[in-house]
């Protein structure tokens, strides 16, 4: 599903990435540990196509076909989702008529017609119920004066709409407090299914006590370099990331 | 020894056409003496260029390429037919075709109690008395070369009155229309007067049924008595050939409301001239508006602000979109007399740059005497955040579509004061229309 393969990127003169190596298979979840400065959410925005980052090797395949010159708006409607970890305000948009134009670019691309109205706010109350976000937030510009948390459920609001077939989740439980990761989690284990994946990138290990995944790697200075089962992550927890950071160093 | 500045075509255009011109202009010999001493005065000092600062970002000198003929009639089947700039308003509309009221065209079935409309070339024709003292303008403002202009051409207006507390429901729409070809200048000046206790919505509307050179000015001037309610709301339409200048004169009187907008969408060189005074105490306004602008057109927007009276509250908003090698000017000036303390305004204007080539020019200037004051003001200048595109992107939506949706997020702000259902949504549509085109 997302193969990403030796993978070296840099903003400006800065290498970050330095040959990363991924391999996710539907209905895999897999979670990216690492420290501060790992490149974690570098690997989040050129997943999803931010211009600032400049991939100098290597290739990220999605269902097969590479994705690095897409257009992010190309690589949405081909099935990428990024859980910003820090979702954008955007004064004056509405919610809803920013969620209409997004679906409708994925129903367009797809060859489908557009919804009309009663049907799109059908589905989006469904999704937004489920998620306890409330028809008040919905009225407001797209994530203004919304908490940490709203704006985290936000995104997995869009995400249950948009139906994507990878989703990366970055650092989706950072400004969470536990009632708030619980719902977001359930919101995320409910989109699990056999032919989406998940790349779920976080610090700690409490994320991955609700959305258990299936493999986990760590990632340090660029690259990956450990892979292993949940146990993995319990292990972290436990003893940080020292061990690989100063592998890293040597 | 002194100097013969060489005179622009405009200026030899504009020399030639007065003298012809000025008997057979609508007024007695007092208007007559008032447009002879506004004419003299522009063909004393010439067109302003760069170096007068009110004409700093706007060289009239140099843009002004011609000074077209006197606009003919017009041919009245294309005036009846032309489709309204703004629909379902239920508005009033009074037509000004080529720089002449049409009342033929124009709608005064029943005329609501208190509300009175007249020509003002017959006005100034039998000599009315209250119509030539409202020509007799403060020195600063009669100087002003669009006003002077104005002054010295004018050919007709309205003369537009609203009796003290007379509540006026259906807004008043001036429907400004140019037809025909090849291209001519219009001058136009309306006298509106709004009692005490009364309220008006007047919306103006300027347009050109042909794609030619046409030169509009329109200067309208509107008093606010004590405790009234007027908003004023001015869609300017031109097409890119065009040229376009208005003048609003407004003083408000004490307690009254005003509230102003005005749209810039049109015309390849637009001016927009606000003076405008406080006269009495406790009073309100806004002044807000949009500037539109691709392709090498320019639009300047000059706000002269006397916060002349005590405890006034004013905010002042214009935002302009600039594509292309477009260019906009925002000059807003605010005076604070001594007297005027507890006076509270806020001046913002802010620039979107679309391309590499777009200049936005804003110069705020406040003058404060009194004291006990609040007065701000901030100007921003930018191109879309590349962050907020990034994340509408992210989401599917193509960058075309995603950069529509800022844009308009960026006029909303100003756009959303518009009170008046009907004009905010037609304005919105253009927004839109010019949005589509520009991704097209």
């Amino acid at each position: 599903m997302l193969e990403i393969k030796n993978l070296h990127a840099r903003i400006g003169d800065r290498e970050i990435l330095k040959g990363l190596t991924l391999t996710v298979k539907p209905g895999e979840v897999h979670a990216i540990m690492g420290p501060n400065g790992a490149g974690k959410s570098t690997l989040s925005y050129i997943l999803a196509g931010k211009e600032d980052y400049e991939v100098t090797e290597g290739e990220v395949l999605l269902n097969g076909a590479s994705i690095l010159d897409l257009e992010p708006n190309e690589r949405s409607v081909a099935g990428l989702f990024l859980a910003f970890q820090y979702p954008i305000e955007i004064p004056g948009v509405a919610t809803m008529t920013f969620l209409k134009a997004a679906l409708n670019s994925h129903r367009k691309a797809k060859g489908e017609g557009e919804l009309t109205t009663p049907e799109f706010m059908k589905l989006v109350k469904g999704v937004a119920e489920k998620l306890n976000i409330t028809s008040d937030m919905l009225k407001r510009p797209v994530n203004v004066g919304f908490s940490g948390g709203e704006k985290k459920r936000a995104e997995i609001m869009q995400m249950a709409l948009l139906q994507p077939s990878i989703c990366i989740l970055d650092e989706t439980d950072s400004g969470l407090d536990i009632d708030a990761l619980k719902v977001v989690s359930e919101g995320v284990n409910a989109l699990r299914s056999p032919d989406r994946a998940f790349v779920v990138i976080t610090h700690y290990q409490r994320l991955l006590d609700h959305i258990v995944p299936d493999i986990v790697h760590v990632l340090s200075d660029g690259r990956i370099v450990r892979t292993g089962g949940p146990e993995l992550a319990l292990d972290l927890e436990k003893n940080g990331y020292a061990a690989y950071v100063a592998n890293a160093a040597a | 020894m002194v100097a013969t500045p060489v005179r622009t075509p405009a200026e030899q255009a504009l020399a030639a056409r007065y003298p012809a011109e000025r008997t057979s202009l609508p007024g007695t010999a007092d208007v007559i003496a008032i447009r002879d001493a506004a004419f003299g005065g522009v063909e004393k000092s010439g067109l302003p260029h760069r170096r007068v600062e009110d004409w700093k970002y706007t060289d009239l000198r140099a843009r002004l390429k011609t000074f077209p003929p006197a606009a003919g009639s017009g041919d009245v089947a294309r005036i009846l037919i032309a489709a309204p700039a703004v629909e379902g308003d239920k508005a009033r509309r009074l037509v000004i075709a080529n720089g002449r009221y049409r009342p033929e065209l124009s709608d005064l079935e029943d005329l609501e109690h208190g509300l009175s409309v007249f020509s003002l070339a017959t006005a100034l024709e039998a000599g009315d008395a209250t119509a030539i003292a409202a020509l007799k303008l403060d020195d600063a403002i009669a100087s002003n070369t669009a006003v002077a202009l104005n002054t010295a051409f004018m050919t007709d207006g309205l003369v537009i009155a609203v009796a003290d507390g007379a509540e006026i429901g259906r807004p008043v729409e001036l429907v400004h229309i140019a037809e025909g070809e090849p291209a001519a200048s219009t001058a136009v000046r309306h006298l509106v007067t709004v009692g005490k206790g009364a309220r008006l919505t007047l919306i103006e509307t300027i347009e050109s049924l042909d794609t030619v050179a046409h030169h509009s000015n329109i200067m309208t001037m509107i008093e606010v008595g004590e405790g009234a309610k007027v908003d004023h709301i001015r869609l300017q339409l031109e097409p890119d050939e065009a040229v376009s200048m208005t003048s609003l004169v407004a003083k408000i009187g004490r307690e009254a409301n005003f509230d102003t907008f005005n749209a810039a969408l049109g015309a390849g060189l637009a001016r927009a001239q606000i003076f405008a005074e406080f006269v009495g105490r406790d009073a309100q306004a806004g002044f807000r508006g949009i500037t539109m602008l691709s392709g090498r057109r320019h639009a300047d927007t000059t706000l002269s602000l006397i916060h002349g009276a005590e405890n006034c509250q004013s905010r002042e908003l214009y935002k302009a979109v600039i594509d292309g090698e477009a260019r906009s000017a925002f000059a807003g000036r605010i005076a604070v007399p001594a007297h005027a303390q507890k006076t509270d305004a806020r001046m913002m204007t802010a620039s979107l740059l679309l391309s590499e080539e777009a200049e936005a020019d804003a110069k705020p200037e406040l003058e404060i005497f009194a004291d006990d004051v609040q007065c701000g003001h901030g100007a921003t200048c930018g191109a879309i955040d590349e962050d907020l595109l990034f994340y509408l992107l992210s989401r599917g939506i193509p960058k075309a579509e995603a950069e529509s949706m800022l844009i308009l997020a960026f006029l909303g702000e100003a756009i959303d004061e518009i009170q008046n259902q009907a004009v905010h949504d037609a304005l919105i549509h253009r927004v839109e229309g010019w949005l589509k085109t520009r991704a097209a």
